[in-house]
């Protein structure tokens, strides 16, 4: 695979005039390869495998979230029953 | 490292990887030139503003010249000052009411260092991968850990927004303006700040009304405050708060979710790839998160410092709500302090309902694999732009609802932003060290030290607020 090619491609419309962007040459020249719209929707990050430790950290921090939020509900009641 | 996997049963796809190749070099070239959107060639055309100023500015090594600066500044900008909204901006006159000058001063320095630290991280990955974060959550772990993802965000994103609208009723309150039309004229702003159908004119629209975040400054001066208690603050992290414990740990969980939020992740990141920067371009996103942070911080400190009169005159502000501190702050800063403070609030609320509603707008767009850049005109990225003033529409019409309970949205959703950022974190810290995703650019070894401790700060103040809340007796309180 392909990691990194060196950031030396100078756009064709450097050259101080207002590009011709109706010439998708230019266009295309003013771009990286994968920020054209049609080329992000064709080339996708595929899925990471994800380590056992990984999936429990998530889990972890999924009940973590979940816990809380149930904390924060009951608290933020309280409070307000107090204050009425 | 393992090879990506395709789904079961997805739809057949190249396997993306960090280049920085000219798409005129590609091999694929002759077929996307058939292919250009409305969305490519505004980008191309802000890619060539830039190339030109970094060529005219070619003196300046590091950044390339204050023109390409210029250029790129933008997304660390408003996520900062838009993160300085309506309830954040409450957080730290509560802050400042409630304590003075004092703890609270250095502590917000240092939630914004922890703000930076995370946000560098979100350049990288935008200007890397030229993909959003939620796109880049769904692609590498799958749709079952995506949808946790923007459950978090969408239920923060839309009680922030709710309590956004809730700062502009208050603010534009003051000046004795009705909620509904100081929400419709809030709804109207968002909207116009679209119409434009290009990120760049968006961005500087956005930009040019989140600068009135600094109305706060002349709102601390009115206040005259003590310089050399400011100055001993900063230095000795003192006088540290006293009182309710339960209390002073909740202000402190709001202040840290004042700056710390998903929605930045979000936010900055799809910004960054609709500006269309690219890696040659991180140090200038860095620099314009850092001006984001001070530019944030200075009008931080400056509503702690307008409130704090309060602090030294007794006044309880325990409950006040936004144009509460107003009112309450006339008599020591006058009147026009109190307008300037009103004011404040009213555009703290605006600025971040246009950048949140937007940062919810970026992720649909990307889950759903429809157009999501603001470059798209209406047409082409409607579901974008609907989701955007849907959200918006949505949480304004609440706030106008006769008895709806607002107090209880402002009173959790800092403390919500805190508790969901642990996960969101995770994700963040799994995506920058993934070198199929990053490339060179992956994170260093203290870019991780200073993202894991961030993360367990988070987790240690969340699980501080729940023995707190469930065992009041181990505080004391």
């Amino acid at each position: 695979m392909k990691r990194e090619s060196k950031p030396n491609v100078e756009p064709v419309a450097l050259n101080g005039e207002q590009p011709h962007l109706e010439d998708p040459r230019v266009v295309l020249s003013l771009l990286e390869a994968d920020q054209v719209v049609a080329a992000k929707e064709r080339m996708r990050f595929g899925r990471q495998k994800l380590s056992g430790g990984v999936r429990a950290m998530l889990w972890g921090l999924r009940i973590y979230v979940v816990v809380m939020l149930v904390i924060v509900f009951i608290s933020v009641l309280h409070a307000i029953q107090a204050a009425h | 490292m393992d090879r990506p996997k395709p789904e079961p049963n997805a739809a057949p796809f190249i396997h993306a990887h960090p280049t920085t190749e000219s798409a005129a070099a590609s091999s694929t070239a002759p077929e996307l030139a058939g292919l250009l959107t409305h969305e490519d060639v505004d980008r191309a055309l802000d890619r060539w503003q830039v190339s030109q100023a970094r060529r005219e500015g070619r003196g300046s090594k590091r950044f390339g010249g204050l023109r390409v600066l210029w250029l790129l500044i933008g997304p660390g900008v408003l996520v900062f000052l838009g993160e300085n909204d309506a309830p954040s901006m409450l957080s730290y006159s509560a802050d400042g009411a409630r304590y003075g000058i004092g703890f609270f001063i250095p502590f917000v320095i240092l939630t914004f260092v922890m703000g930076f630290i995370v946000q560098e991280m979100t350049v990288r990955l935008g200007a890397v991968t030229h993909r959003g974060h939620a796109e880049l959550i769904f692609d590498r772990f799958g749709k079952f850990w995506g949808f946790f993802a923007m459950g978090d965000l969408v239920f923060g994103n839309f009680l922030t927004l709710v309590t956004e609208f809730i700062g502009v009723r208050a603010g534009l309150g003051f000046f004795g303006i009705p909620p509904v039309v100081a929400v419709v004229g809030a709804l109207v702003i968002v909207a116009g700040a679209i119409t434009t159908g290009r990120y760049w004119t968006w961005e500087r629209i956005t930009l040019a009304l989140a600068i009135f975040n600094g109305l706060f400054i002349p709102a601390a001066i009115l206040a005259r405050p003590n310089w050399h208690s400011v100055g001993h603050a900063l230095l000795t992290w003192m006088p540290l708060p006293s009182g309710s414990h339960y209390e002073i740990l909740l202000l402190i969980l709001a202040t840290i979710g004042a700056t710390v939020t998903p929605w930045m992740l979000f936010f900055q990141q799809s910004a960054v790839v609709d500006k269309g920067m690219q890696p040659r371009d991180i140090n200038a996103g860095r620099f314009d998160t850092i001006l984001g942070v001070v530019l944030a911080s200075v009008c931080a400190i400056a509503a702690i410092l307008a409130t704090a009169p309060l602090f030294h005159h007794g006044i309880d502000a325990s409950n006040f709500q936004g144009a509460q501190f107003a009112e309450a702050l006339e008599p020591w800063i006058g009147h026009t302090g109190a307008a300037l403070f009103a004011l404040g609030i009213f555009e703290a609320g605006i600025v971040a309902a246009i950048a949140i509603s937007t940062s919810s707008a970026y992720a649909f767009g990307e889950v759903l694999q429809t157009g999501h850049s603001l470059n798209r005109p209406l047409r082409d990225a409607w579901p974008f732009y609907l989701v955007l003033l849907g959200s918006a529409a949505t949480a304004a019409a609440l706030v106008l609802i006769p008895r709806f309970p607002l107090e209880f949205v402002v009173l959790t959703v800092n403390v919500i932003a805190v508790l969901a950022m642990p996960p969101a974190l995770a994700f963040l810290l799994l995506l920058v060290n993934d070198r199929e995703v990053m490339g060179e650019h992956v994170n260093g070894m203290w870019a991780n030290v200073a993202g894991v401790t961030v993360t367990v700060l988070l987790i240690c103040a969340g699980i501080g607020f729940g023995l707190a809340t469930v065992f009041p007796k181990l505080l004391g309180g």
